[in-house]
């Protein structure tokens, strides 16, 4: 009882920041209904990739669950591959695929991108040359090429895809950051830190990466649905991982299924990679709006 | 602007020297598959591996196989591919027009469509029409390039029982009908995410130059609006959708590549895929050098055609 007594008015006194927090976050909601969209879109992926094992109606695998090539029924909501397997069923497994090569190799590709963006900008000289001459170097360089070297360095699997797409990333984010950073490296805050004799370094960590952070969220969330289409494309042209994904079930045999006039067979992978991209494309477009104006398009 | 388009000319070999002895040596990579293994089985006796070697041009030290190379290349001779024993070249010139076809009509359809809708989504901004275009140019950039192509093969055939043609590439300049019905439909949705891009890219920069005070001065003195708006406005708009094609470009051949495979059509990009599964080394290295020339050559005339485009533009 007593502390209870002792509770009240304490949760009083925070109930009117919470509720204004709340709130400031539902009228961001309300500005950007396709950001929520987007948001909602990539909550469901990331559900799927974790917890798809056990919300399967089918085991993806499973062969002649129902008749082959039948299209989508009440049982079978998106039909059946010329295996008889469940396509709803491999759709989620495949979700896990994505989720991991996706998410890896953003968070791989765009946190030292980031870094060497930044870097490149505040310390400029041969740090920034290297960085910039190396991103024009990767342009020029095929990148097929690239992944099967690293295919050939790190055997098949989910590695070499996801060091590649990450490599990617680090060049894609990096030069915009640089530009930012440049700038804020000239501002007055700068200045200010240090004519009060702060060393470089710590204007760098402290200072500096605070100010363009929200821009590498920004990028990070722009990368999400190229990471993915290349994840999807790779796994199209049959350089993709053994298990079920869904660039991997529109190729192959299943192409020349729907090639007769079976559509379910290849339009439902094709669906949910739009719907997943679309949704982080939405997402990314948003929070770009929210925290950098400058770069709305 | 002489001196500064001599000064990257001049750069340009350098970069293609050091992209292709990178590729020589990270081919040659102690991990990387082993040509010679597709020609060998468990039968091949020891002695038959070290002929096929030796006829592949393999056997020799790294070091000694990039002198013999160096040598070939200067005289112009790009080597022979490992699976057909042709001359690379030869190989080569026979699929180049297919892909110079893909990259020139992707590009130049997604740049028509994307002035095109960006110029009406600027000038009718806020109205239904922007906002259709927006929300379906948002779709185009979602949508996988490879997913858009399978439709175009899926969807006809359901309908109205027809397929659109493919395979069996036809010169454009012997016979243009069969040629352009196997090309254009492709082309078009392939050109679809870069077109999106572009439009999007477009709106925003037509935008910004929509508020500048010669804009209102151009109006003032009383230039008819769609003057004002494509010779004022869309000229100082095209610097970043000119940077915007240059870096599409090598995004573009991997594009080809994934039409390629779906309308079975024999071009670089497949002939690129197929040669570095076995790693035939002479093709990977000469495509390796033909995209960066592409990629890099595009570039060059992207950074030049800037002072053409604004005469504010200085190269020193």
């Amino acid at each position: 009882m007593a502390t209870q007594a002792a509770a009240q008015p304490l949760d009083l006194a925070y109930m009117p920041r919470e509720r204004s927090r709340l709130q400031r976050l539902g009228r961001v909601a309300r500005q950007h209904p396709t950001g929520v969209f987007g948001f909602l879109v990539l909550v469901m992926f990331v559900f799927l990739g974790v917890f798809g094992p056990w919300i399967t109606p089918y085991g993806p695998n499973e062969l002649r669950v129902g008749t082959p090539l039948d299209g989508p029924s009440l049982q079978h909501p998106m039909g059946l591959n010329q295996n008889g397997q469940d396509i709803l069923s491999r759709i989620i497994a495949g979700a896990r695929v994505s989720l991991i090569i996706s998410s890896a190799a953003i968070f791989i590709g765009a946190s030292i991108g980031s870094f060497l963006g930044i870097l490149a900008g505040y310390y400029g000289r041969w740090v920034d040359y290297l960085v910039q001459r190396s991103g024009e170097a990767f342009a020029a360089f095929p990148s097929l090429v690239l992944y099967f070297m690293l295919r050939a360095a790190l055997g098949p699997g989910m590695k070499p895809i996801i060091v590649a797409i990450a490599i990617g990333a680090l060049f894609g984010g990096n030069r915009v950051l640089r530009g930012q950073t440049i700038i804020e490296s000239r501002s007055t805050y700068v200045e200010a830190a240090r004519s009060v004799g702060c060393s470089e370094w710590r204007i760098f960590l402290r200072h500096v990466t605070p100010n363009v952070l929200p821009l590498v969220i920004v990028i990070m969330s722009g990368a999400v649905g190229a990471a993915i289409l290349a994840e999807s494309a790779l796994a199209f042209l049959g350089l993709g991982v053994e298990e079920a994904s869904w660039g991997r079930d529109m190729s192959g045999s299943n192409l020349s299924i729907a090639r007769t006039g079976y559509w379910h067979v290849v339009v439902f992978p094709g669906l949910m990679i739009s719907l997943v991209v679309l949704g982080a494309n939405l997402l990314g477009d948003s929070l770009r709006d929210i925290w950098d104006p400058r770069l709305r398009h | 602007m002489r001196q500064y388009a001599m000064r990257r000319l001049a750069y340009l070999p350098l970069i293609i020297v050091v992209v292709s002895i990178l590729t020589f040596f990270t081919l040659r990579l102690p991990f990387a598959v082993d040509p010679a293994l597709l020609y060998v089985n468990q039968n091949t006796t020891a002695e038959q591996e070290a002929e096929i070697r030796r006829e592949l041009g393999i056997d020799k030290p790294v070091l000694e196989q990039f002198v013999v190379w160096i040598g070939d290349v200067v005289q112009g001779d790009m080597g022979q591919t490992f699976r057909s024993r042709q001359p690379v070249w030869d190989e080569i010139q026979r699929r180049l027009p297919v892909n110079i076809q893909i990259l020139v009509m992707s590009i130049l359809f997604s740049t028509i469509f994307g002035v095109f809708f960006g110029v009406i989504t600027a000038v009718k901004q806020d109205t239904p029409v922007d906002y259709g275009f927006r929300v379906f140019a948002v779709f185009g950039q979602s949508i996988p390039d490879f997913f858009l192509l399978i439709l175009l093969i899926v969807l006809p055939s359901i309908w109205w029982n027809y397929a659109p043609p493919a395979g069996g590439h036809v010169s454009i300049f012997e016979d243009p009908w069969t040629n352009l019905r196997l090309y254009v439909p492709p082309t078009l949705l392939l050109g679809v995410g870069t077109a999106a891009a572009m439009m999007r890219l477009c709106r925003s920069t037509l935008l910004e130059v929509f508020r500048q005070d010669y804009m209102r001065t151009a109006r003032a003195k009383g230039l008819a609006g769609r003057n004002v708006v494509i010779k004022h406005g869309l000229r100082n708009a095209l610097i970043p959708l000119v940077t915007l094609i240059g870096a599409q470009i090598a995004a573009l051949f991997f594009g080809s590549l994934i039409l390629e495979q779906i309308f079975s059509i024999n071009g670089l990009g497949q002939f690129f895929l197929a040669s570095s599964i076995t790693n035939d080394y002479p093709v990977v290295q000469f495509l390796v050098l033909y995209t960066a020339i592409v990629v890099m050559g595009i570039n060059l005339i992207v950074d030049l055609s800037y002072a053409l485009i604004d005469p504010r533009v200085k190269y020193t």
